[in-house]
């Protein structure tokens, strides 16, 4: 592997060059009218489109619409669930209580209970919100709790030799040593929003980026579906990106983080 | 803490106690008037759609469609994610060229790709399969990446020493070492592949388990909605601690 | 087993006719680590415990520090019995147990601030102790960016902070390489020829043993027990050049004897299939 260690120094350059020739490959193959464009649309006519819809207001629209779901839920998620895992951890009991309907909720496909959701709230953001919420909750539940299970039980012992009291064991050992790992579980959780807001807005909405994508897919408008979804592309990555960022910035001091 | 409270015994019970009142409370708030039933519906009457279900018959129909779409896509998944994670993970210039890709559609919501999957593979199974493939295929291929990173370069440095050719290091430490993070991507990847079939269902379709869903949803028939519903978890969980149990034997034969 | 009658004041840390175990886990019944153990350590004294592993010199470290209940017997340390940690002692770990997330200045203050240190900048009486182990300008380093020597320092620095009377160390060179482990040791002794503190060093090496102690207590395993104590009279300070006296052969030898002697009989018990 010697031979590529010039390669080593720009994974960035090469990636985002591999990607450019992606895009080129795309838009000449349709230029060249080897593939149909009806199906696949190409990237400048994408561009065009999203660049109406900015002009128009109907993307800062969407784009606002599933924002606004978007951050209720998560923002509910991460207060309810960070406040569950850590109560979970403390309290052994409230854990084992917990533990059955964390594991269903964790396995099972959420999504499905779309349609109960829809009896209860009717069509709309109520419906979408609660949805991005359990998938969001279960998630940061299940990582803050075995983030307080999994702290080093030498460290514990070390600050009860120094006479820790439970409280400082709590604020002092436990809570730092968690962060980690309550950090991990935002980031999946944020994923997993997102996908709650785009597949409940599919759905049944009437605005937002994921019932854009229905609506134009339902038109048979492919340009127009693959502006939306591009864009719901680029918000899962900056979202991602974002967590990843806060991860590393709280994790710096674990050797053994893996992703 | 008490030392009762850690015996497996007290976790048991507490665990059991908790789900039966839950059921128990599920039972019996609609029937003394709190929650209106038409939204909640019963256990009771959960078990007595059921057995209507499966006594009429088209039950069988329904899952073999599902998993028939499932198993497709989820194979798939599995013939393409493993050996293209493993190739990824040992040619770093290839990682370099696919990981923007890889990285943008494992941050992307791949549910949100039903529609235009539905564009270019109809209403029927193909866009279900294709779904299901793309949901699974992700986690797959970037866990196996990791466990071939992950692998200790003493042991490659190991087999080296002892005469080892490259097919050999691949295929007697490498492939070995992996499998564990290979095993780990399977089983992120089945929840995201049974939750793409489902979803896929109920956005456009003619039949399956998610079909069944939205339809009796939108004919606010909860205790045949719930049904469904309890029986995809059911099998989804199933399926992950079938595979769990898998990696368990799997790390401990490798210690 | 009947101990002669002794005046309590004489013993800085008594060890009473303790027994510790502890729950196997995942299975019924108890696994007894120390037998009705008695030893007396006097003030000022440099104590080495040595044994095999698994023989339970950690776990009587354990007891003493407060952190595991005796299942009989009892510790006392200024002929109060210990009923949990406190502050007239402090514990070194092997495995150094540093907060990974605290800088070196702010884990050698954790111990201060766990004690409610009043009446003192805690920050200024942390960086005494950092230059005290030698390891001024690396104050804002975190662990994972030191090496084990390092991070034992750290843990060394943090007990002392807190200006114990009883110093306890759990093998805290265990887990470090042979020539650290002797620079470490010379180090340990230097800094406690001047305080002078009662320590309690366990450790499976003989010559650290030898060379640290004013004592070595020896211990068998099955149950975990006292096979001898020895005075060693070799003169303070203590060098590295000492290995080679006769007098340090000579201990080297009894207590090979003693451990070699316990393993002998250990092997004829294992029954034959």
């Amino acid at each position: 592997m010697t031979g590529f260690a010039s390669w080593k120094s720009s994974p960035i350059v090469l990636g985002v060059v591999f990607f450019a020739a992606l895009l080129l490959l795309w838009e000449s193959a349709v230029r060249f009218g080897w593939v149909n464009p009806f199906f696949v649309s190409r990237p400048s006519l994408i561009a065009a489109s999203l660049s109406r819809e900015v002009q128009s207001g109907e993307l800062q629209r969407n784009l606002a619409v599933s924002l606004g779901e978007f951050a209720i839920a998560y923002g509910a998620s991460v207060m309810i669930g960070i406040l569950t895992g850590l109560l979970a951890g403390r309290f052994c009991t409230l854990e084992y209580i917990l533990d059955p309907f964390l594991w269903f909720l964790y396995s099972a496909p959420l999504i499905a209970f779309y349609p109960i959701f829809v009896i209860w709230f009717g069509l709309g953001a109520p419906t979408v919100i609660a949805v991005s919420f359990l998938l969001s909750v279960t998630q940061i539940t299940a990582s803050t709790l075995s983030g307080i299970q999994n702290v080093d039980p030498g460290l514990v012992r070390a600050a009860r030799s120094f006479g820790a009291s439970e409280r400082d064991l709590l604020w002092k050992v436990i809570l730092p040593a968690s962060v980690p790992m309550v950090i991990a579980g935002l980031r999946l959780a944020i994923g997993r929003v997102l996908m709650g807001v785009v597949v409940a807005e599919l759905f049944g909405a009437t605005a937002g980026l994921g019932f854009s994508i229905a609506y134009y897919g339902g038109l048979l408008q492919t340009t127009n579906m693959l502006a939306s979804l591009v864009v719901v592309v680029v918000l899962g990555v900056l979202c991602t990106q974002a967590l990843s960022a806060l991860e590393a910035h709280f994790s710096y001091w674990r050797t053994d983080l893996r992703i | 803490m008490a030392h009762a409270r850690n015996t497996v015994a007290y976790r048991r019970t507490v665990s059991i106690v908790a789900v039966l009142v839950v059921l128990a409370v599920w039972e019996i708030a609609p029937r003394v008037g709190a929650i209106d039933p038409a939204y909640t519906s019963q256990p009771s009457k959960v078990i007595a759609a059921g057995i209507q279900i499966v006594r009429s018959g088209g039950l069988l129909e329904d899952i073999s469609v599902s998993l028939a779409e499932f198993a497709a896509g989820f194979a798939l998944a599995i013939i393409v994610g493993v050996p293209l994670g493993l190739l990824l993970g040992t040619f770093r210039v290839l990682r370099y060229l696919l990981d923007p890709p890889i990285m943008a559609i494992y941050a992307t919501p791949h549910l949100a790709l039903l529609p235009i999957l539905v564009v270019w593979l109809g209403i029927g199974m193909q866009s279900k399969i294709a779904v299901v493939f793309v949901g699974g295929v992700i986690p797959i291929v970037v866990n196996s990446i990791a466990g071939v990173r992950e692998v200790e370069s003493s042991w490659i440095a190991a087999a080296r020493s002892l005469c080892a050719r490259e097919w050999d290091v691949f295929a007697k430490v490498i492939l070995p070492a992996s499998l564990p993070a290979v095993v780990l991507g399977i089983r992120l990847g089945l929840s995201r592949a049974v939750l793409g079939v489902v979803v896929a269902e109920m956005f456009q379709s003619q039949a399956g388990i998610g079909n069944r869903i939205m339809r009796y949803g939108s004919e606010f028939r909860t205790d045949y909605l719930l049904f469904y519903v309890l029986l995809v978890s059911v099998f989804s969980f199933t399926a992950t601690w079938s595979v769990r149990a898998l990696e368990d034997k799997l790390w401990t034969s490798g210690k | 087993m009947e101990q002669p009658e002794r005046s309590t004041s004489l013993a800085h840390v008594r060890v009473e006719d303790l027994t510790v175990a502890y729950e196997k886990p995942k299975q019924a019944g108890t696994f007894t680590a120390i037998s009705r153990m008695n030893l007396d350590v006097a003030r000022g004294t440099f104590v080495t415990i040595v044994g095999p592993s698994g023989c339970g010199k950690s776990s009587l470290l354990m007891a003493v520090a407060g952190l595991v209940k005796p299942a009989g017997g009892r510790v006392l340390v200024n002929g109060q019995p210990v009923t949990g940690p406190g502050r007239e002692r402090a514990m070194v770990f092997q495995d150094f147990a540093l907060m990974p997330w605290r800088t070196v200045l702010d884990n050698v203050r954790f111990g201060l601030e766990l004690q409610r240190w009043t009446g003192e900048d805690l920050t200024a009486r942390a960086r005494r102790y950092v230059d005290l182990v030698g390891l001024t300008g690396f104050e804002h380093y975190h662990p994972h960016q030191l090496s084990g020597g390092m991070k034992q320092r750290v843990g060394i620095a943090r007990a002392l902070a807190v200006d114990p009377e009883i110093l306890l160390l759990d093998e805290p060179f265990g887990a470090l390489d042979a020539q650290t482990r002797d620079q470490m040791g010379t180090e340990l002794l230097a800094i406690w020829e001047r305080s002078r503190k009662t320590a309690l060093f366990v450790t499976h090496g003989i010559d650290e043993a030898i060379l640290l102690g004013d004592r070595v207590v020896v211990m068998a395993s099955k149950p975990g027990r006292i096979v001898e104590t020895m005075q060693v009279e070799l003169p303070r300070p203590r060098t590295l050049e000492m290995m080679d006296s006769d007098r340090y052969v000579a201990y080297r030898r009894r207590i090979r004897a003693c451990l070699a002697g316990e393993q002998r009989e250990e092997r004829a018990t294992i029954p034959r299939y």
